[in-house]
């Protein structure tokens, strides 16, 4: 097919720019537009037309704290390396060997703490399964809550967000198999994850969170593991 | 004259300029949130997407060119992009604000276009002249970032109708604004 056509090339580009063209002739479109000077200019062209329509929306300031992220990320504050140095407190998680055991340190007060933030958030339905992600000083970092059909994850104030790297979540198995990625964690505001099937079929040992590259484990293995935690059933 | 603020802003942005950078986030800030909200449904996301947007814009600052159209139409461009993506990894729509929002865009702020640059004008005036069903389709496809099946289900017709209005409708309106 000649995706250089002007029918054609307009008839995408303007799809593509309204987002209704999806899954892989999205994908497509954009190897397309890597590799046709004309398809880009076409799709800059829509750009400029359908969003305008963009302009039509009446403003919404969103919350202070945003900026404060992007400016993090971009590293215009210190804070990441205020940050950085309160990281180094925490001990990194030795082995496999101890997932258990060191789940075992998401505390009653981990519990409690779950409770109180979760008891005035309206629910539609109850919710199966919490666990509190924290540091060895006991400060939460993650309140994660699993469900029926998904995992809801909420960051907190507490977490030293990392501009150069992610946060990833881990289904460690009883069984001893190798840790299975749930997704990347987010690092400010909540964020849901698709739910493993083995949650229904496998015995959980432990939550773990690593510290990973952007994008996530390159191997299919945590690089640094920095915390672990039990999921609770309340 | 905010196109010319933003441009400004927006070229000392490309040389580094982080107090530069600052001004064009608080210069337009609500209105890329207010695009990302309308699609996302959800705080949270819509914060992540206008974050993942501000440091594109800022170390791809030098790539806009006027042919992308005003700067806040580029910038608008890539938080839309942002969105449609997480909307394509998370299942975040609430479908009764989906419901909602049908009469929420027939109350779209037309006093947006009332300054000097002509291509809001140009598209307003060409989107008045498609068919209201036309008109309706690509409102849920845009301000929702719906799919094609999304757009059926909100409206209630057929996806093979839905596809039709939309596809009519854009080549209407690449006729009316002689692309």
């Amino acid at each position: 097919m000649n995706y250089l056509i002007e029918e054609r090339r307009n008839a995408l580009a303007a799809e593509y720019v309204l987002g209704t063209l999806r899954g892989g002739a999205r994908r497509r479109y954009q190897q397309l537009m890597m590799q046709h000077q004309l398809i880009r200019e076409t799709t800059w062209v829509w750009e400029q037309y359908i969003n305008v329509l963009g302009h039509r929306l009446e403003p919404k300031p969103p919350a202070d704290t945003v900026w404060q992220v992007i400016s993090d990320r971009l590293g215009f504050e210190d804070t990441i390396h205020t940050r950085d140095k309160e990281r180094g407190k925490l001990q990194p998680f030795p082995g496999t060997k101890l997932w258990q055991s060191v789940a075992g340190l998401a505390t009653a007060a981990a519990l409690v703490l779950a409770v109180l933030l979760l008891r005035y958030q309206p629910l539609d339905k109850a919710p199966a399964q919490y666990a509190v992600v924290q540091t060895q000083q006991a400060q939460a970092l993650w309140l994660i809550e699993v469900d029926e059909k998904q995992i809801k994850v909420k960051a907190t104030d507490k977490l030293a967000q990392q501009a150069n790297n992610d946060y990833e979540l881990w289904f460690v198995a009883a069984d001893g198999r190798a840790p299975v990625s749930l997704g990347l964690l987010p690092q400010t505001g909540e964020k849901s994850l698709n739910k493993s099937d083995l949650f229904d079929t496998t015995e959980l040992a432990a939550l773990a969170v690593s510290l990973e590259p952007l994008g996530g484990s390159p191997n299919g293995a945590p690089t640094t593991v920095l915390y672990t935690t039990e999921l609770i059933s309340l | 004259m905010e196109h010319e603020q933003h441009l400004k802003l927006l070229r000392a942005t490309a040389l580094g300029d982080k107090q530069a950078f600052s001004q064009l986030y608080q210069a337009t800030c609500a209105q890329l949130y207010a695009v990302s909200f309308k699609m996302l449904k959800n705080k949270a996301l819509s914060e992540e997407a206008l974050q993942e947007a501000y440091v594109r814009i800022w170390h791809n600052a030098s790539e806009y060119q006027l042919g992308k159209g005003t700067v806040l139409t580029w910038m608008i461009s890539i938080v839309r992009y942002r969105t449609l993506d997480l909307i394509r990894y998370q299942s975040v729509r609430n479908e009764h604000a989906l419901e909602q929002d049908a009469d929420d865009i027939a109350t779209l702020n037309v006093s947006a276009f009332e300054h000097s640059d002509t291509t809001p004008l140009k598209m307003e005036e060409c989107m008045d002249e498609l068919d209201s069903e036309q008109k309706q389709a690509i409102h849920f496809a845009y301000f929702n970032g719906l799919s094609h099946q999304e757009v059926s289900a909100s409206m209630g017709s057929p996806l093979g109708s839905i596809k039709s209005w939309i596809r009519r409708g854009l080549q209407s309106l690449q006729r009316c604004l002689s692309i």
